[in-house]
């Protein structure tokens, strides 16, 4: 059990690409911490920095206090799930757990027990004297979980660690890793690509993009108030509606036009854009699909005709386009309409969709960052 | 009429198969026909010279009782030693460069690599003068030809990294480092885990490396200038072969053929699975 504490770490490749930017975070003792962003954002190089597997070009990387830029990855303390299992082909399930311990001289009957404790935690005894070729992909992913877990280590990295899973057994593994991270109550480190993952697994997430980070924040705070609108688009499925149009200002009252609509901004949201004193203009207004609904025509709801509708089981995602051709994507749930309501909402259906003020979010078209922020 | 067609593949595949066993039945027994003429006249004993028939009149052991009497066996023995080491320091120094080329990023390491196969190009005779020279300074020539023949086929093996590199490189990056994360230094890293990933190729290194000095002629007779005692197999059974010796040395030159075909024919056939694998491993193994 450790805490982790990156500062001003930088990774420079040979051919000068800058790989992470002055990547700074405090992880505490026995958090769980997910790196999230797109592919090349810098999360895996980051924790293969934090692994010692990368060279750190600038900054430091101190885990439980002590600076271990030069320490080799044993030396650190961890252990670390790959993304491709890296179990050894040639050795037995019960040889890749123990491999670690053995290379430590622990006495074998230590071995023994230690191996076996974390195979029926995992539920992989039956498999231990098998080869790694004869298990399934989410057995494979147990037993590498298992040879990180006996090596009692501070730090427990996981680098997208479910990619290789289909989509049931993804989901499944996802609730074993919270299972295991109760058992196991030490600090995790976690990479993943998928917001579902991070969303779910997470203390808290750092959301990565080309190498800088773009937020760190608790799943609520990163879903509910975005600090820019790459982290707006990014957290969320489907993703977050962005509409240019303007904040307007009437009295003390703000209210946002998108295509010819009028809707006041309520709530918190109304507030905090008057403490905030934010000028009246043009931004770019960000809604979540789960946070629009069907409205009636009128000065509140925006005119739009339905192109695709996608019936996903418990909701429909309505797929509109509104009169200047912009997409915008809806969430109904299926529970909240009737039969007839559901049949009607085929393509080419003319429909109004409004959403209240507190489902707005307001971003700056310059900067992109949340005006509320 | 669906089924009339079936048949006829089937009758086609047949004949195909049959035509191509022939053919192979055929090569093989060409193959074979110097092998089984040379362990038949090994076996011959009523004279020693070359005679215009296969199977001896008279069988006996007596060729090999010469060659057991004859310098064969200390030829014998220095082409085993050379052999022996170089199979041994060839595979250690060969697999550890392909290892660190395959998995080391450092500076210069590809024109290092360019520089390596492009010399390898140059036939090795072009080097045999200065070799010699060399070789003659260290006082590793004619009786000590032994030391001289091994220095010079361990001295150039990391050059031949190119077959193990690509084999090591189809080996996920992935275990080596999770492999470190275990608590592995980089040398139990090869050891431990890609070396018994690695058989096939390990004994590709072995047998080719065996193989060069246990069949070498030119350089070992170069090097060896005359002196029996050190000289290898090769050389030492072609010194049979003059004018004046032929006649009473055929049927023993014949027998020591034999003997030096063992060593090798067992190794073959205990290692032929992998050495298949190892030719062809590397290029394809995903």
């Amino acid at each position: 059990m450790a805490s982790v504490k990156l500062t001003k770490v930088k990774k420079i490749y040979d051919n000068k690409v800058v790989a992470v930017h002055d990547f700074d975070l405090d992880i505490h003792d026995k958090e769980f911490v997910v790196f999230v962003g797109p592919s090349g954002c810098g999360k895996s190089t980051t924790l293969r920095m934090i692994a010692g597997l990368e060279d750190i070009s600038e900054g430091t990387v101190e885990i439980d206090g002590e600076v271990v830029n030069d320490l080799q990855p044993k030396d650190r303390g961890i252990a670390m799930v790959f993304q491709n299992y890296a179990l050894y082909p040639h050795m037995s399930v019960y040889d890749n757990i123990a491999f670690s311990l053995r290379l430590q001289k622990v006495p074998e009957d230590v071995v023994y027990e230690r191996v076996t404790n974390a195979a029926e935690v995992l539920g992989i005894t039956e498999y231990l004297m098998r080869k790694p070729r004869a298990l399934s992909g989410g057995q494979r992913q147990r037993v590498a979980i298992g040879r990180a877990m006996v090596r009692d280590s501070k730090v427990f990295l996981m680098d997208e660690p479910l990619s290789n899973l289909d989509a049931k057994l993804r989901n499944q593994m996802r609730a074993e890793i919270i299972l295991l991270r109760q058992k196991l109550d030490t600090t995790f480190i976690y990479v993943t690509h998928d917001q579902t993952e991070a969303m779910t697994l997470g203390d808290r997430i750092v959301i990565m993009k080309d190498g800088y980070i773009m937020q760190v924040g608790t799943p609520t705070e990163v879903f509910e108030m975005p600090e820019n609108l790459f982290v707006a688009e990014f957290i969320g499925a489907p993703k977050m509606n962005i509409v240019k149009t303007n904040l307007v200002k009437e009295g003390d009252k703000y209210f946002v036009t998108p295509f010819g609509a009028k809707l006041p901004v309520t709530g918190e949201k109304g507030k905090m854009l008057a403490e905030k004193n934010v000028k009246p203009g043009e931004i770019l207004l960000g809604v979540r699909p789960e946070h629009m609904t069907l409205g009636a025509e009128g000065e509140g709801s925006i005119p739009c005709h339905l192109v695709v509708n996608e019936m996903m089981g418990s909701e429909l995602h309505l797929h509109v386009d509104t009169a200047d051709g912009s997409r915008l994507i809806v969430r109904i749930p299926t529970i909240d309409l009737d039969k007839e309501g559901r049949s009607a909402l085929v393509g080419g259906h003319n429909l109004h969709v409004t959403f209240e003020g507190k489902a707005m979010h307001f971003f700056d078209p310059a900067t992109e960052k949340n005006l509320l922020v | 009429m669906e089924n009339k067609r079936h048949m006829g593949l089937r009758t086609l595949n047949r004949v195909s198969n049959t035509a191509i066993y022939i053919l192979l039945i055929v090569i093989s027994i060409v193959w074979l026909i110097p092998f089984i003429f040379i362990v038949l006249q090994s076996f011959r004993v009523e004279s020693t010279y070359q005679v215009g028939y296969v199977i001896p009149h008279q069988w006996g052991w007596q060729n090999y009782i010469n060659l057991w009497n004859s310098d064969f066996k200390r030829w014998y023995l220095n082409t085993f030693i050379i052999a022996l080491a170089a199979a041994v320091f060839v595979t250690v120094i060969q697999l550890c460069m392909s290892y660190t080329l395959s998995r080391f990023r450092f500076k210069l390491r590809g024109p290092l690599m360019r520089f390596m196969l492009i010399l390898g190009m140059f036939p090795g005779m072009l080097t045999m003068i200065i070799l010699y020279r060399v070789l003659s300074d260290l006082g590793l020539t004619q009786a000590n030809a032994v030391p001289g023949l091994i220095l010079v086929s361990v001295a150039s093996s990391g050059m031949g990294y190119y077959v193990s590199k690509g084999f090591f490189d189809t080996i996920p990056k992935s275990l080596d480092e999770a492999a470190r994360v275990d608590g592995a230094t980089r040398a139990q890293v090869l050891y431990k885990i890609i070396l018994p990933l690695s058989k096939p190729i390990v004994i590709y290194t072995i047998l080719t490396a065996f193989m060069g000095p246990w069949g070498d002629y030119v350089f070992a007779r170069y090097v060896a200038m005359g002196t029996s005692a050190g000289y290898n197999v090769a050389v030492g059974m072609y010194s049979w072969l003059t004018n004046d010796q032929i006649a009473r040395m055929y049927t023993t030159f014949c027998a020591g053929g034999v003997i030096v075909a063992v060593p090798v024919t067992i190794l073959f056939l205990c290692l032929q699975k992998y050495y298949v694998e190892g030719v062809t491993g590397g290029a394809v193994k995903g």
